[in-house]
């Protein structure tokens, strides 16, 4: 019963109480996290909640745990429950205005928070970017194999193109290479056209795939498998065999001009984009064609034209995406993008859930802060992961958090009374 | 009541901190950055067998000395599972998470050259014990290596089958899709071909990685009239190009490169590849001095003679206690400590190796010899000859 009063407490704090408690928290950590961690006997700041520290020595497990306990946890929920009159009525406000601005407000103090909480290290930083990537990377996946309902493998070919494409581009334009020669535009000017790079590479690679998309959606079934794989080989076999971008032996020396900002807010973009792609007629089209592809012709939709764009539309993010994935690792070789991705990104789309943009956040941020944290545990790692995903695929067939809509205005709005509010919601 | 039950587990617990605070504050840590999961784990595996002797073996003798302190020394072990962003995610972690002093590793080159640019960006020595890919020290003054170059291996081994076999037509099978077999290949074709003329490589074939069939290529290499063929292959390959290349009824010797001295290599292939010359980093047949004692010493533990890998990373983590020792005494501070290890480091003359004596060139690459090898009719590693620059 106490428990239950506990949880309804929680259940009525907004999302900007978390966030303006999470807030707070890395302020606590700044300010006395270092004198802590020492006190309690740890070498340094636990990086990823301790985690790491206490699979690497089992001793220093209670200082990690007393140390989370003592900067995260409770003061987050103190924060978070004390405070959640006022968040309520905060959130309830920004409301009034356009929902942009309360989307702003939130990304910004969200912004803020990670910005300082991987401030404190470059590992930390590291990690962040590269989960930001693969939330793009699952995101885009997730709409040809949740949304349309075929099955794609050439998500990592997509991603070598985007690369390869905005590398070229930085290192041929502003750094002396020995094979590119030296620099055409000033370096000044770089950052500025680092965004119309990046959507260079993922215009490219969404052209790319239309050599899968033309002659698969002819058809019914399972072609596109086949040919999205095969379509990921013939990328990898053509980097290894262009001499020009390095071959196998791969391609080093991008300019390092993906920092969290930019991750942080090509992120956002992606999400939002999809979002509303989704949400769009269009998506809804591709809802169509996935349940009934008959039924959708018959209630007007040009099939094939809605999977062409769905699957183009993917394309273009995973370009992107892997346009800064290779900024940010400021090296890609061919062999990166082979089947070990593949079956890393879908893991990601299949454990966080199907048709869901929140499955693609929770997967995608799930398997690669999991992966980092379970390091120590070396070969253990690569059976605790699998495990957990055949676990999901027993009790959620379908993932983590599938088949939700992902509503801006309903994650951001006060929650008054759950009672009130469960009852209100529409069911399914 | 509750608080009675509370009182043990407090003790544990200010137990548990009293025993990790009372860890001494000056040891030197040493981060290693290897593949133990992931496309090469047996690589990861002699890496780590080999730095755990080493670890014995100094903190057994009291500790790595520096000035005339002696500091016990930690290792830090952490799994790149074979992957570029994972080893950049491991370097940054040793470098500012665990603020390692040196980093041994990354082996293959496809991470050890983005690894590398994080411990140049963060001022960090770094020595790969396997990398032979350039750009890995290329304009990187604290990343170094333990391996001979491939712009070295591949004339090594035309002027020795020059000289050995006086044969003037060669022919080539590599890996395309391999960086270490592609640029070796390379390589090769061009001393050759400086040595005997344009066209003297008679047959220049290639597959792709997982490819298990290669007689048409092989046809055309023996149709030819190759004297002999060089494949810079891994040894899961080596065994079945010179399988089929007997099968076919080609007669010519085949030479390979340091990629061949795997253990695997004369277990998969058997009598055919008896009496084929390499290139290597040591030879286990027959070793003398120190490098007899390294393997005998690690056969003993971990039953088996130990890759050329395991003992290009004992040199390296030799090498590193050879820089700390130079330096003449650690500051405490460890941004200064890097610095002056890397400096050391590259100071470092006639180093006297397992895998040879080593100088570093500024480029942070060492000068050593190879040693050529020769398969014996029982499958040993024989040493046949030695070759310096």
């Amino acid at each position: 019963m106490e428990l239950r009063g506990t949880i309804r407490g929680f259940s009525r704090v907004p999302l900007l109480g978390w966030l303006v408690a999470a807030f707070v928290a890395v302020l606590l950590e700044i300010a006395v996290g270092t004198p802590l961690a020492l006190s309690l006997g740890l070498p340094k700041i636990p990086v990823l909640f301790g985690v790491i520290l206490a699979l690497k020595k089992p001793l220093l497990f209670p200082g990690a745990a007393v140390y989370v306990l003592l900067i995260y946890a409770l003061p987050i929920a103190l924060i978070a429950r004390l405070g959640a009159g006022l968040a309520n009525r905060a959130a309830g406000r920004l409301l009034a205005f356009p929902l942009l601005v309360s989307v702003a407000v939130h990304l910004g103090v969200f912004y803020i928070t990670l910005e300082l909480w991987s401030g404190l290290s470059d590992y930390r930083d590291l990690v962040l970017r590269f989960t930001l990537i693969a939330v793009m990377v699952t995101l885009s996946l997730n709409v040809i194999n949740g949304y349309m309902g075929e099955f794609s493998c050439s998500h990592p070919g997509f991603m070598a193109v985007g690369a390869y494409v905005a590398s070229v581009l930085t290192i041929d334009l502003f750094t002396n290479h020995r094979v590119f020669g030296s620099a055409l535009l000033p370096a000044a000017l770089g950052p500025l056209t680092f965004p119309l790079i990046l959507i260079i590479g993922g215009l490219v690679s969404a052209m790319s795939a239309l050599v899968v998309a033309i002659p698969s959606f002819r058809t019914r079934g399972d072609y596109l498998a086949i040919i999205s794989l095969a379509f990921m080989f013939i990328v990898k076999s053509l980097i290894e065999n262009l001499d020009i971008v390095g071959g196998a032996r791969g391609l080093g020396g991008q300019p390092d001009w993906a920092g969290l900002p930019t991750v942080f807010l090509w992120t956002v973009v992606c999400v939002w984009v999809i979002n509303n792609f989704v949400r769009s007629t269009l998506g809804k089209a591709l809802n169509a064609v996935r349940d009934n592809e008959m039924a959708a012709t018959a209630m007007t939709v040009d099939t094939r034209y809605t999977k062409m764009v769905g699957f183009l539309f993917a394309a273009f993010w995973a370009g992107v995406a892997g346009g800064l994935f290779a900024h940010v690792l400021r090296y890609v070789n061919p062999g990166t993008f082979g089947i070990q991705k593949l079956a890393e990104v879908l893991a990601m789309v299949y454990f966080g859930g199907l048709n869901s943009v929140y499955g693609s956040i929770v997967g995608a941020v799930g398997i690669s802060l999991l992966g980092e944290a379970l390091r120590p545990l070396e070969i253990f790692k690569w059976i605790i992961i699998p495990l957990l995903l055949i676990l999901v695929m027993i009790y959620r067939p379908t993932g983590l958090v599938a088949f939700k809509e992902f509503d801006p205005e309903a994650i951001l709005k006060p929650k008054t009374d759950p009672e009130r509010e469960r009852d209100a919601l529409p069911q399914g | 009541m509750k608080l009675k039950a509370l009182i043990p587990v407090t003790m544990v617990v200010a137990a548990m901190f009293a025993l990790a605070t009372s860890v001494s504050a000056q040891t030197i840590k040493i981060g290693l950055n290897i593949p133990l999961t992931g496309d090469i784990p047996k690589v990861g595996e002699g890496s780590k067998f080999a730095a755990e002797m080493w670890l014995s073996d100094v903190n057994g003798a009291g500790g790595l000395e520096a000035g005339k302190k002696k500091h016990k020394v930690e290792l830090v072990i952490e799994d790149n599972e074979s992957k570029a962003e994972s080893a950049v995610k491991a370097a940054t972690k040793l470098i500012t998470e665990d603020e390692v002093l040196v980093i041994v590793g990354p082996q293959s080159s496809k991470q050890a050259v983005p690894a590398g640019g994080v411990s140049q960006d963060r001022a960090t020595p770094m020595i790969s014990p396997w990398s032979t890919n350039p750009n890995t020290t290329k304009d990187r003054p604290y990343v170094f290596r333990a391996p001979f170059l491939d712009p070295f291996q591949g004339p090594v081994l035309a002027n020795f089958i020059t000289n050995e076999f006086k044969f003037t037509k060669a022919a080539v099978l590599y890996d395309q899709a391999s960086d270490y077999p592609k640029g070796l290949a390379e390589f090769f074709k061009g001393a050759w071909e400086k040595l005997h003329g344009k066209g003297s490589v008679v047959a220049y074939e290639s597959f792709t990685t997982k490819d298990t069939d290669f007689s048409s290529q092989l046809t055309n290499i023996r149709n030819s009239g190759a004297q002999v063929l060089f494949t810079p292959q891994y040894y899961n390959e080596v065994a079945l190009i010179v399988q089929q290349s007997r099968q076919l009824g080609l007669k010519s010797p085949i030479v390979g490169s340091d990629s061949w001295g795997s253990a695997e290599t004369v277990e998969l292939c058997g009598k055919d590849c008896h009496g084929a010359f390499f290139s290597s980093h040591y030879a286990a047949a027959g070793a003398t001095g120190a490098t007899k004692a390294f393997i005998d010493r690690y056969n003993k533990t971990h039953g088996y003679v130990p890759d050329d890998v395991a003992a290009l990373t004992w040199d390296s983590l030799r090498i590193v206690a050879t820089a700390i020792n130079a330096t003449g005494g650690l500051t405490g501070d460890i941004k200064k400590d890097r610095a002056n290890v890397a400096k050391a480091m590259a100071g470092i003359k006639k180093f006297a190796g397992i895998t040879g004596n080593m100088t570093f060139t500024p480029e942070g690459d060492p000068i050593k010899c190879a040693v050529i090898v020769r398969i014996s009719d029982k499958g040993q590693f024989e040493f046949y000859k030695s070759v310096c620059p």
